[in-house]
């Protein structure tokens, strides 16, 4: 089955994957398309994507400790990292992830069909333009080979894809207003709404002038655009991403019609809006909130072959050349069975879509691709300062999607010279995250004070509807020392490579740490927020600075373990993301981000899939 | 429009309409007044179909029968757009639709407004029996059926009776009948969910697409089990009577089927023992007053009627209001399945009411 | 061995004295049989004998002298040396869903009871919500007050 020569292989069906199958076979490109994951995960029937889809469900409710990757099936032959699996104490072989330290990295993913799209949140915001120049602006870390101008189309294109709900004019803070989006863009959606909380929160936080090393800083509270539905905006003009073979580049088509919003792939009816699970992570009950599979649907069948129970092992390289000549895998049929076959995939192009930590893993095993030694380094995360507590009235939390409220206040400045920058997304799922709340309330309140009958229910009824939770999610700068690396003493179940960890907060993050817990300090003072925030030394990614404790927790925003840049000796891929050290080779996905920035990354990272998808398209098309 | 309306008429039992055909087809309908209220009466059909649906959805336990749970909430989606659309024809001829008022509110076991009288309908569980009044509930026009504006034998006789007044007022009236206030009309932002959209209807063109799409969606076009949504680059999908015909055969129909041969395609599991076993028609009244049941029941009637309302000012001028509905429409979904959790008597359940309170 | 269902109608009346829930309302979830048989699989029959014979005295005190009652559920249901926990045990298993093998010692050894048990968690409603990823309440929901609090101003 692996005789014919597709035109482009492609590794992995996560988001970055799913966008290049559509956007390849829709321009008549043949592609091959590998991925790890079980074949239920990509039934095409109905039916049997309903049932597969109802089991992951199934498996949510019914396992006791619920984590992002809960619903899914965990494989032996292709395992996922998992949060669950993190211990305070580096170093440590447990789990799937050899961590090294001498902090535990603390975010995971997953390897499935549709990639850790079915887990994440959603939250699509743009990066800011600064952000692409953090050297020249900062003196932090590097600078990207492209600037915002440059990826201003492919934003477009990754909105329209994913269906982004939000509200352009309201896209207002340091270095964002409505020029980083043109003068009559709007998303393809209405924002979702903005939760009774976030109204709560809106009365005293808006406006408020907050202090920090001697300088006024106003914060705001502005909408968060999100890859979930809502209700269509009637000035959304925008179809699709089309190939245009005269111009040689990829571009969107207008419409007269409505903006056409995509449901459950079961079932279009189910899923139009968002209703309201609040469990957008780590499963989306109706498919309101985009996954990768939705657009996996779209590709033209008739161009794209799937193999599932495929393992990517190996990139293997013309012997005397450096064109790569096919991609090794190992297919199994038991998912928990030491034994496969293996197959070589052939292509004219190559592309690896697996995830920064997967991605890193194969060429590390491979040995392609690292003439500069980058591969593998600067794995950055956002890192997560969390701080909670009792608002003086009911916010009623717990309802509505993870965050639909966000402060821009903090995302860029002068300080970014001196400590990382961050976002403040409001959380509307109480102190579920730090606290595994409201089941911990229950169980205090229970085991230890013995409370029971009416008073206990009106004891949870008062407290927890008033639960508050903040984030600040600090940009990590780079840091060739956080790295990813493998071993002959790690191997897994097929015998591919462990992704084995070293990894640190620098003082540039905890500097951040501080600075944000001041800050978060005012804005609950000025909303009688009761403040309940706790940090002990025994959790995992306990830091200290200035003398006082911090813990951050992992945002599952994995990003920069081949980073992209303008010369071979310092970056893996170029700016087309295509590796500097071979031409028929291509990167694609969250490890090409040489600096994070503020946004969550899947946006940015699927906007710059369609600029890799034109490069692709391009240079197929000038080989023939 | 036009173009849509011509395509359609290709395909349906309506010819296209001259005046005095319309007159002599409007039977008793002697006034827009008069029009009017049967549109009401159009409106109260429509939501006397959706207790029974609903409770003989909700009886379906979590996890089992996927292929009739999914049926029967599709065809519900239905009927409430239609009840809506018809609020949308009633409005744009200046009527006030009538929502949240007592004699609004069916009670069951009971016929459907203004039928003939020929079967009754209740609420109760899943069951064949269930599906059998939904097919009756369904059931398509002969062809060349006359128009019945008063005891109607089908919904469509119903609704070709109020389609020919609506094209012979419209024709006589100086100025025309469709002069209601514009923004009393609701589209596909305001409702979604379900084969179908919703639209706004301003003239006669689009009344009538409005109605052909309401019976397309129950009784299918003119010999054929599929509706009409196809042509509004939505899936195709089969009409009402059909799908609850797949239930009742046990058997999916193909691309090829036809109103007259019983499905043939691949076979659904219908069982109809996963069911919670509610007691036929609830009441209130079966309940001593301020007893548990009692109050559980009246807590179910008290979110139906705030639903009522909601809807009542979404399209009397509010149309944001249906907005506040949605989370209400969910709510009585987890109270009618907590009712039909609660023994009643003699190995029975509670259930939903649908009851008018104050 | 006690029949299968001696003692129901005593394990509905003291899970509701215990849970500050209405017995109707704990029916109306659905649960109270798988409950019972949890507790039937995981408590031998003499310890539940005594523990429903314990229930019923508090029970039929509280008809009469609820303060009295409470004093001595505290005292004889709530300790951590009365009957091993199994008060706590049957109002964690209402409100979470989870059968906590020993509430008293690691708090964090408990079980999925199933899929339903954790749909039906006394603790989402009781925080004036809904459990994540089930009974979503549809659509905008989130932007205003919850049904049960701004249709029926509910107070407890």
């Amino acid at each position: 089955m692996t005789e014919k020569q597709y035109d482009v292989v492609v590794v992995g069906s996560g988001i970055a994957g799913a966008v290049l199958a559509k956007v390849l076979t829709q321009a008549g490109k043949e592609v091959l398309m590998l991925e790890a994951g079980l074949t239920a995960g990509m039934a095409l029937k109905p039916e049997e994507d309903y049932e597969n889809y109802q089991s992951y469900l199934q498996r949510f409710y019914e396992t006791t400790i619920k984590a992002t990757n809960t619903p899914y099936p965990e494989i032996k032959d292709a395992p996922s990292i998992s949060v669950l699996e993190i211990q305070p104490q580096t170093p440590y072989e447990t789990g799937y992830m050899v961590q090294l330290g001498p902090l535990p990295f603390g975010s995971d993913c997953l390897r499935a069909p549709g990639g850790t799209t079915l887990h994440w949140l959603g939250n699509v915001p743009r990066m800011l333009p600064n952000d692409f120049q953090m050297k020249t602006l900062y003196d932090q870390g590097v600078d990207w080979p492209i600037c915002y101008d440059d990826l201003m189309r492919y934003y477009e294109m990754a909105e329209n894809e994913i269906g982004v709900a939000g509200d352009v004019d309201s896209q207002q803070g340091p270095d964002m207003s409505r020029s980083n989006y043109g003068p009559d863009y709007v998303f393809p959606m209405d924002k979702i709404p903005q939760s009774y909380q976030d109204q709560v929160w809106i009365k005293s936080t808006n406006g408020l002038d907050v202090s920090l090393y001697g300088k006024t800083y106003t914060v705001n509270c502005i909408s968060m655009p999100q890859g979930r539905n809502s209700t269509p905006n009637n000035d959304y003009r925008y179809a699709d991403t089309v190939w245009d073979p005269a111009s040689q580049s990829l571009n969107l088509i207008t419409t007269d019609k409505n903006y056409e919003v995509v449901g459950a792939t079961w079932n279009s009816y189910t899923g139009e809006r968002c209703e309201g699970n609040a469990s957008c992570v780590p499963i989306c009950p109706v498919q309101a909130k985009y996954n990768a599979l939705k657009t996996l649907k779209k590709a033209d069948e008739s161009k794209l072959d799937i193999i599932t129970k495929a393992v990517a092992s190996r990139v293997l390289i013309e012997p005397g050349g450096t064109d790569v000549a096919g991609i090794m895998y190992k297919a199994y049929t038991d998912p928990d069975s030491i034994e496969y076959t293996p197959h070589i995939a052939k292509g004219k192009i190559y592309v690896l879509a697996c995830s920064a930590i997967e991605n890193a893993k194969l060429l590390l095993a491979s040995n392609v691709a690292n003439s500069s030694d980058q591969v593998g380094r600067n794995l950055m995360d956002h890192l997560v300062l969390l701080t909670w507590g009792l608002l003086p009235e009911k916010g009623y939390p717990y309802r509505g999607p993870g965050c639909t409220t966000y402060i821009p206040t903090f995302r860029d400045g002068e300080f970014r010279k001196d400590f990382a920058a961050w976002i403040s997304p409001i959380d509307n799922w109480g102190w579920s995250w730090p606290t595994f709340a409201p089941g911990s309330d229950v169980t205090n309140a229970v085991i230890n004070n013995a409370m029971f009958g009416k008073d206990l229910r009106s004891h949870l009824n008062a407290d927890v509807p008033r639960q508050t939770l903040l984030h600040f999610e600090c940009e990590q700068a780079p840091c060739a020392d956080n790295r990813i690396t493998i071993s002959e003493k790690y191997k897994d179940h097929l015998d591919n490579y462990r992704p084995v960890i070293e990894y640190d907060a620098s003082d540039y993050m905890r500097k951040s740490f501080k600075a944000a817990k001041h800050v978060s300090d005012q804005i609950f003072a000025a909303n009688n927020i009761e403040d309940h925030t706790i940090y002990s030394p025994t959790e995992a990614d306990y830091v200290t600075w200035d003398g006082q404790g911090y813990t951050f927790r992992g945002a599952g925003h994995i990003v920069g373990t081949h980073r992209m840049g303008s010369s071979a000796s310092e970056s893996v891929v170029d700016k087309n993301q295509r590796t500097w050290d071979h031409q028929n080779l291509y990167l694609v996905g969250c490890g090409n981000m040489p600096t994070l920035g503020t946004s969550n990354p899947t946006l940015t990272m699927t906007a710059m899939t369609y600029q890799a998808a034109e490069s692709i398209l391009k240079q197929l098309e000038s080989n023939n | 429009m036009n173009a849509i309306i011509q395509q359609r008429q290709g395909r349906k039992r309506h010819k296209r309409k001259t005046h005095d055909k319309c007159y002599k087809k409007c039977g008793t309908i002697s006034s827009v007044k008069d029009l009017r209220r049967h549109l009401q009466t159009a409106i109260e059909i429509e939501h006397a179909t959706l207790p029974p649906y609903l409770t003989a959805l909700y009886s379906i336990k979590e996890g089992t029968n996927a292929f009739s749970y999914q049926t029967i909430q599709s065809v519900a989606m239905e009927e409430m757009l239609h009840m809506i659309l018809a609020c949308n024809i009633l409005n744009a001829i200046g009527g006030h639709p009538a929502i949240n008022k007592k004699r609004f509110v069916p009670s069951y076991p009971g016929y459907l407004p203004h039928s003939n009288n020929s079967f009754i309908v209740g609420l109760g569980k899943f069951s064949p029996e269930a599906i059998d009044t939904f097919l009756e509930i369904e059931l398509p026009a002969q062809a060349g059926a006359p128009a019945q504006p008063d005891h109607w034998d089908t919904i469509g006789q119903f609704y070709e009776a109020i389609e020919y007044a609506l094209c012979h007022f419209d024709l006589v009236t100086e100025g025309g009948i469709f002069t209601g206030d514009k923004s009393y009309q609701l589209d596909e932002n305001d409702y979604y969910g379900g084969g179908g959209k919703l639209f706004k209807v301003y003239n006669l063109p689009r009344a009538i697409v409005a109605i052909q799409e309401i019976l397309s969606q129950g009784e299918g076009m003119s010999d054929s089990i599929f509706d009409s949504d196809e042509m509004f680059g939505e899936e195709i999908d089969i009409a009402h009577y059909y799908k609850f015909n797949e239930i009742k055969e046990g058997r999916r129909y193909t691309l090829n089927g036809t109103p007259e041969k019983p499905p043939c395609g691949e076979k659904v599991d219908v069982d109809y023992d996963e069911v919670y076993n509610m007691a036929p028609n609830p009441s209130i009244k079966n309940y001593p007053e301020g007893s548990p049941l009692w109050q559980q029941t009246n807590e179910f009637n008290k979110t139906y009627m705030a639903l009522l309302d909601s809807i009542h000012d979404a399209v009397n001028g509010n149309p944001d209001e249906l907005k506040r509905a949605v989370p209400l429409m969910f709510d009585i979904k987890y109270k009618a399945i907590a009712l039909m959790k609660t023994p009643y008597k003699d190995g029975m359940t509670a259930g939903p009411s649908f009851e008018f309170v104050k | 061995m006690t029949n299968s269902t001696e003692h129901f109608d005593t394990f509905l009346a003291i899970s509701a004295w215990l849970t500050g829930y209405e017995p109707v309302e704990l029916q109306g979830t659905g649960m109270v049989q798988t409950y019972y048989s949890t507790l039937r699989e995981n408590i031998t029959a003499i310890d539940l004998d005594a523990f429903f014979a314990e229930s019923d005295f508090i029970l039929a005190k509280a008809q009469t002298d609820v303060d009295a009652a409470k004093v001595r559920t505290a005292s004889h249901l709530m300790q951590n040396s009365s009957f091993n926990s199994l008060g706590k045990q049957i109002i964690l298993m209402w409100y979470i869903g989870q059968w906590f093998a020993d509430p008293s010692g690691d708090p964090n050894n408990s079980v999925q009871i199933n899929a339903q048990s954790y749909v039906e968690a006394l603790m989402w409603p009781t925080a004036d919500t809904h459990p994540p990823g089930a009974k979503e309440p549809g659509f905008g929901s989130w932007a205003v007050k919850p049904v049960s609090v701004d249709t029926f101003n509910v107070t407890l």
